[in-house]
C-alpha cells in the first residue's frame, strides 16, 4: 500500500526573491521558504531551532461570508467535523458506518420534508396534524437509533485522542468570516504525524456524529451570542451596518444550523477545500527539505477543483444614520460602526493608526479623555470588523466600544467620542504622537515573532489573503509612512454622521411591564 | 504470476487510493530527547531572588516579579484592597513621574507594565524592547519603591472598583464563578469579594500599608528573560534594586478552609436562556502527595479536553453543551475540585444528572488503564510545552520556588505523575470526591428549566442585590 513516489507527479516551484522576514534594524532575521505544490496548495517554512517544537498552521479562504441562505452555519459547523477524523481516524469500519450514516440522511430528509407539510395539514387538514406530527417523532426515533447503530463503530474523538496522546499543545481551529484555520503545536518529531493527520482529514472526511455536533454548534451560539451581552450588541451592531455585504451576519442562526444537512457540509466542502484555496504554514525546529518531502507525500495527491464563485457583493453608500436598541440584562454600553475599507485600500494603513491613536494603550485619545480625564467611562476600546490583525477581504467597519460609568448616560458618551473624532479630522497630530504610534507599530511587529504559532498564523494568513506573504513586510511599511494629513483626510470622510451605525444596550430590569 | 497479481492489485488501490498510506494511529514514535534551557538563579544582598534566561533570537526583554500575598490577604473589612493596591501601583505615579508621565514613557516606545493579584500572589510584568531596558526596570523600581499613590487616582479607582461590583452579576459566568467560590469558601478571605461596603473602607492609608506589608525584595522572585548577558542584568538589577531595603516581615499562610456550607443547590437567578451549572467542594492543597492521581483522574473525568468522559458523554455523544469539562485547583491552603457546563435551559436537569453520574462512576470505580495512559503519555510527551517561551521559563522557576516547590519541581512533577498507579486513581477517587458535600450552582431562568432546581437538593437563592 506504500506509495512509490513514480506515481506522484509534483513540481516544485520555490520562491525567488530573497525570502528573509525581519529587518536589520530589528536585528532579527528570518528566512522564509516558500514552495507550491502543483494542485496549487502553497507551503511556508520558517526554520527555528530554539525549542524542539513546531506549531503548523492551515488556513483555508473560506468563512462565513460564503454562505448563503440555506446554508447558513455551514464554515463553522464544518470546522467542527473536521475534529471527526476520517475514513480511517476514529473508526473501526468506515463502510458499515457509512452505508448507517446515508440511512440517516435519508430519514433527516423525511424529516425535513414532514415538518415542511405540517404547516399546510394544519390549515388544510386539522383533524390529520396530530398524526402527522406522531410520524415526526417516529422518525426523529429512528434517526436516534441509526445514530446509535453507527456509534458502533465510532471510535469517539480518536482524531482528539491521538494528537493528545502526542503531547499537543495548543491544539484548535477557528471559523472567521474570510477564512477557517486549524491549528497545533507538536513535539518536534510528530512532524510526520502532523501532516499524516492534517492531510487524511482533509482529503478524506468523514462527517460522522454529525446530528448531535449540530445541537453543539447551536449550544455553542446560546453561550457566545445569546447569553453574552457584548456579542448580541456585536450581532445588533452589525446586522444594522450592513445590508448588502454578506459580512452582515455576526454569527449563524439557530434557525439555519439547525436545518443543515450532511450533504450541505459536503457540497461546502468539496467546493472551497480545495488546494488552491489552502495555505500552510509550518514555524519550528524543522527541516524545509523534510517538511517539503511530506508535503509532496501527504498533500501532492489532494484533488484540486474549479475556483468557486467569488464574492461580489459589494456594500451601498450608507445614506445615513442607523441605530438600534438591545434590551438585555446588563449595563449600559454604546457601540458604535463606521464603514471602512479593505486589507488592499491605501486608506487601509491610515485606519490602523487611527486606531491606535484613539485606543491603543494608556495614552491613547478615546482612553485618556474619556476613562482617565472625564471618568465618564469605566473603560473604551476600539477595533474592526471583521477584525483580521492585518485587514478583512472586504471592506468592513470600524468600531468603537464604550462602557460608561454609572449614572452617565450613552448619549454624553456618544457626545465625547464624537468630539474626539472630530479632532481628528479638524487638526492634524503631532510629530510626537506619530512618532509613539509608529514606536508601538515596531515593537508589535518584533513581539509578533514570539510564539512560533503567533508567527505561523501570520505568515499564512498573509499569504492566503494578499496572496504573497511579503504583505506582512508591506504592512508595517505602509503603517509607518502614515502621514499627518492623511490621517485627517481619512477621518474627514469616514466619520460622518451619515456612514454612522449606533447600538446601544438598555438594561432589562427584571420584572419590567413592558 | 502471484506476484504480479499482487502488483496489480496494489496498483488498483493507488488509482483509488481512499486512505493515507499509514493509519496516523499507528505511527509510534520515540520520546522526545531534550535539555530544557536551565535559567540561572542569584540572590542579591536584599534578599531579593532573581531567574535569568538569556535568549538573544529577538531583541526584546521581560522582567516579572512576584510576591507572596494575594487577595486572600484582603483585611476581613476591606475586601478588594490587595486588588486595588496593585493596579495603583501601575497607575498611582512611579519616582519623579506623575501618573500621566508613567503612561506616556511607557507607551511611547511599547513597552508595558501590568500590575494584579491572584487569590495568592502579587504579579507584575515588564517587557519592552531591549533597547529600553533601562527605561523599563527605572520605572519597575520606582513602582516598587517610590508608588506615587496619587490621592486622585486612588478616588478614581476606588470609583471604578465600585463599579465593576455593579456589573458583577451582567457575565453568567463571572456570576457562577463568584457563587460557586462565595459559597465553598465561606468564611475564607478566598470566599470574599469587594462589596461596595468594603470598598468604601479604603483610604490611602490602608493602601500604603498593603504595599508597605507585601512588596519588599524578601518577599519577591524576579523571573527576567531576553537579548541580555547575564553581567548585564546583575548590573541592572543592582542598579534599580540592589539598595531597596528589606521588609523583613512575615507572610503567614491564609488560615486552613473548612467546610462551612451547606451541600446542596445554591441558585442565581438571571434571565438568560442558557442554564451554567458548577458543581464541587473543597479539594487538597498543593502540596499533597495525592495531588498526581488527583490530576491523572481529573484529566480522564473532564480536564482533558475531548479525551475525557464528561466532554465525550455530554457533548460528543448528547449535543447538550459547547463547553463542559472538570478541574482540580490545588492552591496554598486549600483548592477545589468542580465541574462546569453550560446547557439550554431546557436540559439543565439532563445535563446535571449526568454530570454527577459520571463523577460517580469515577468515584465509585475509578478511571480506566486506557484513560491513565492517556494523561499520561500526553503530560510526557507534552512536557516539552513548559519550556518554549524564554519568559514561559523563568516565570515557571519563580512561581515554584515561591510556592515553596524545589527548583527541579516541573521535572519531579513528571516523575509522580508516571508514578501514578490505578490503584492510586481508586483510591483518591473514592478518597476526595464526594457527592454527599457538592455545591451545586445554577445561574439561569427555573421557568425554563426542565428539571426544578430542588432535583439536585435543598436549595438556596443566592442574594442577587448588589451590596
Amino acid at each position: 500500500m506504500k506509495k512509490p513516489l513514480l506515481f506522484v507527479t509534483l513540481i516544485l516551484m520555490i520562491g525567488l526573491a530573497l525570502p528573509v522576514i525581519g529587518m536589520a534594524q530589528d536585528s532579527m532575521q528570518f528566512p522564509v521558504n516558500e514552495f507550491t505544490l502543483a494542485n496549487g496548495m502553497t507551503f511556508l517554512v520558517v526554520e527555528r531551532h530554539t525549542s524542539p517544537v513546531f506549531s503548523g498552521f492551515i488556513t483555508v479562504a473560506v468563512g462565513s461570508a460564503y454562505e448563503k441562505t440555506g446554508n447558513i452555519g455551514s464554515a463553522h459547523l464544518l470546522e467542527h467535523m473536521m475534529f471527526k477524523g476520517s475514513q480511517t481516524v476514529g473508526t473501526t469500519d468506515y463502510p458499515a458506518e457509512s452505508a448507517l450514516m446515508v440511512k440517516e440522511d435519508s430519514v433527516w430528509a423525511k424529516i425535513d420534508e414532514a415538518r415542511r407539510q405540517a404547516r399546510y395539514i394544519k390549515i388544510n387538514h386539522p383533524e390529520n396534524l396530530d398524526l402527522h406530527l406522531k410520524y415526526i417523532d417516529s422518525l426523529k426515533v429512528v434517526l436516534d437509533s441509526l445514530s446509535a447503530q453507527s456509534s458502533r463503530y465510532v471510535l469517539q474523538n480518536e482524531f482528539d485522542r491521538i494528537y493528545t496522546r502526542n503531547g499537543a499543545g495548543e491544539f484548535n481551529a477557528n471559523t472567521g468570516y474570510d477564512r477557517t484555520q486549524y491549528y497545533v503545536s507538536l513535539p518536534a518529531n510528530r512532524l510526520e504525524l502532523w501532516f499524516n493527520m492534517e492531510s487524511d482529514r482533509m482529503k478524506y472526511p468523514a462527517f460522522r456524529e454529525f446530528f448531535p455536533e449540530r445541537d453543539v454548534v447551536s449550544e455553542e451560539r446560546r453561550g457566545s451570542v445569546e447569553n453574552s451581552a457584548d456579542s448580541k450588541m456585536m450581532e445588533q451592531l452589525i446586522g444594522a451596518s450592513f445590508i448588502a455585504h454578506p459580512y452582515r451576519l455576526f454569527w449563524e442562526w439557530q434557525s439555519e444550523v439547525l436545518n443543515l444537512s450532511r450533504n450541505d457540509l459536503a457540497d461546502f466542502f468539496k467546493t472551497y477545500y480545495i488546494p488552491g484555496r489552502i495555505t500552510v504554514a509550518v514555524v519550528g525546529d524543522v527541516k524545509t527539505e523534510e517538511v517539503k518531502m511530506l508535503a509532496e507525500k501527504y498533500f501532492g495527491d489532494m484533488p484540486g477543483g474549479p475556483e468557486p464563485e467569488p464574492i461580489y457583493a459589494v456594500e451601498p453608500d450608507q445614506p445615513g444614520e442607523r441605530r438600534v436598541e438591545v434590551v438585555f440584562e446588563s449595563s449600559p454600553t454604546v457601540f458604535i460602526a463606521y464603514h471602512m475599507t479593505a486589507f488592499d485600500s491605501p486608506e487601509q494603513p491610515a485606519f490602523q493608526v487611527i486606531n491606535r491613536l484613539l485606543a491603543d494603550g494608556r495614552t491613547s485619545r478615546l482612553y485618556k479623555t474619556l476613562v482617565l480625564e472625564k471618568q465618564i467611562c469605566l473603560d473604551i476600546s476600539a477595533g474592526y470588523f471583521p477584525g483580521a490583525e492585518l485587514g478583512d477581504n472586504f471592506p468592513g467597519i470600524f468600531t468603537i466600544y464604550a462602557y460608561p460609568k454609572e449614572g452617565i448616560s450613552t448619549a454624553d458618551v456618544e457626545k465625547e467620542i464624537y468630539a474626539e473624532l472630530n479632532k481628528l479630522a479638524a487638526a492634524p497630530v503631532d510629530d510626537k504622537e506619530l512618532t509613539k504610534i509608529k514606536n508601538r507599530i515596531d515593537a508589535e511587529f518584533v513581539w509578533g515573532f514570539y510564539s512560533n504559532l503567533g508567527l505561523a498564523d501570520k505568515l499564512a494568513v498573509a499569504q492566503n489573503m494578499a496572496q504573497d506573504w511579503h504583505y506582512l513586510l508591506k504592512f508595517r511599511s505602509n503603517l509607518k509612512a502614515v502621514t499627518a494629513n492623511d490621517i485627517m483626510s481619512t477621518a474627514k470622510k469616514y466619520f460622518t454622521k451619515e456612514n454612522r451605525t449606533v447600538a446601544t444596550l438598555i438594561p432589562k430590569q427584571t420584572g419590567d411591564a413592558q | 504470476m502471484k506476484k504480479l497479481t499482487l502488483i496489480f492489485a496494489a496498483l488498483a488501490l493507488l488509482l483509488n487510493s481512499t486512505v493515507n498510506a499509514v493509519n496516523p494511529r499507528d505511527m509510534k514514535f520515540p520520546p522526545l530527547k531534550f535539555e530544557p534551557a536551565e535559567p540561572v538563579r542569584f540572590t542579591t544582598d536584599n534578599g531579593m531572588v532573581v531567574y535569568f534566561l538569556e535568549n538573544k533570537e529577538l531583541p526584546v526583554f521581560t522582567a516579572g516579579m512576584l510576591f507572596k500575598g494575594g487577595t486572600a490577604y484582603d483585611p476581613a473589612d476591606k475586601s478588594g484592597l490587595t486588588e486595588l493596591t496593585a493596579r495603583l501601583l501601575r497607575t498611582g505615579g512611579a519616582g519623579k513621574r506623575t501618573p500621566d508621565q508613567v503612561d506616556q514613557d511607557l507607551d511611547f516606545v511599547g513597552a508595558n507594565i501590568t500590575s494584579g493579584a491572584t487569590f495568592d500572589y502579587l504579579i507584575l510584568d515588564l517587557r519592552g524592547l531591549k533597547k529600553d531596558v533601562n527605561l523599563g526596570l527605572e520605572i519597575l523600581s520606582d513602582m516598587m519603591r517610590r508608588p506615587g499613590f496619587d490621592t486622585a487616582k486612588i478616588v478614581m479607582e476606588l470609583s471604578n472598583k465600585k463599579d465593576e461590583i455593579l456589573r458583577q452579576n451582567d457575565d453568567p459566568s463571572q456570576l457562577t464563578r463568584r457563587v460557586f467560590y462565595q459559597t465553598v469558601y465561606a468564611g475564607h478571605p478566598y470566599g470574599q469579594f469587594p462589596t461596595m461596603a468594603s470598598i468604601g473602607n479604603i483610604n490611602r492609608e490602608a493602601i500604603l500599608e498593603q504595599y508597605r506589608n507585601y512588596y519588599n525584595p524578601d518577599n519577591c522572585i524576579m523571573a527576567i528573560s531576553g537579548d541580555m548577558t547575564l553581567d548585564e542584568v546583575k548590573s541592572l538589577v543592582k542598579k534599580y534594586f540592589g539598595d531597596w531595603p528589606k521588609g523583613n516581615r512575615v507572610i503567614p499562610l491564609p488560615p486552613q478552609a473548612v467546610m462551612q456550607y451547606k451541600p446542596g443547590v445554591y441558585y442565581a437567578e438571571k434571565d438568560i436562556n442558557q442554564a451554567q451549572v458548577r458543581m464541587g467542594h473543597l479539594c487538597m492543597n498543593d502540596k499533597n502527595p495525592d495531588r498526581y492521581a488527583m490530576d491523572i483522574l481529573n484529566f480522564a473525568l473532564g480536564g482533558g479536553g475531548f479525551t475525557s468522559r464528561l466532554t465525550g458523554e455530554v457533548r460528543t455523544t448528547a449535543g447538550l453543551a459547547y463547553s463542559v469539562a472538570s478541574y482540580a485547583v490545588h492552591r496554598p491552603d486549600m483548592g477545589t475540585f468542580f465541574a462546569f457546563c453550560m446547557t439550554k435551559a431546557e436540559a439543565m436537569g439532563q445535563a446535571t444528572q449526568m454530570m454527577l453520574d459520571i463523577i460517580k462512576k469515577v468515584k465509585d470505580s475509578g478511571i480506566t488503564q486506557e484513560e491513565m495512559d492517556m494523561a499520561k503519555e500526553s503530560m510526557m510527551n507534552g512536557f516539552v510545552f513548559n519550556y518554549v517561551t524564554p519568559d514561559q521559563i523563568v516565570n515557571a522557576k519563580a512561581y515554584h520556588e515561591l510556592s515553596g516547590f524545589p527548583p527541579d519541581q516541573l521535572k519531579k512533577d513528571l516523575e509522580s505523575y508516571k508514578a501514578v498507579t490505578l490503584d492510586d486513581c481508586r483510591r483518591v477517587a473514592a478518597k476526595y470526591l464526594d457527592l454527599q458535600k457538592m455545591a451545586i450552582v445554577i445561574t439561569g431562568n427555573k421557568a425554563l428549566f426542565d428539571k426544578p432546581p430542588d432535583t439536585f437538593g435543598p436549595v438556596t437563592n443566592f442574594p442577587m442585590e448588589i451590596k
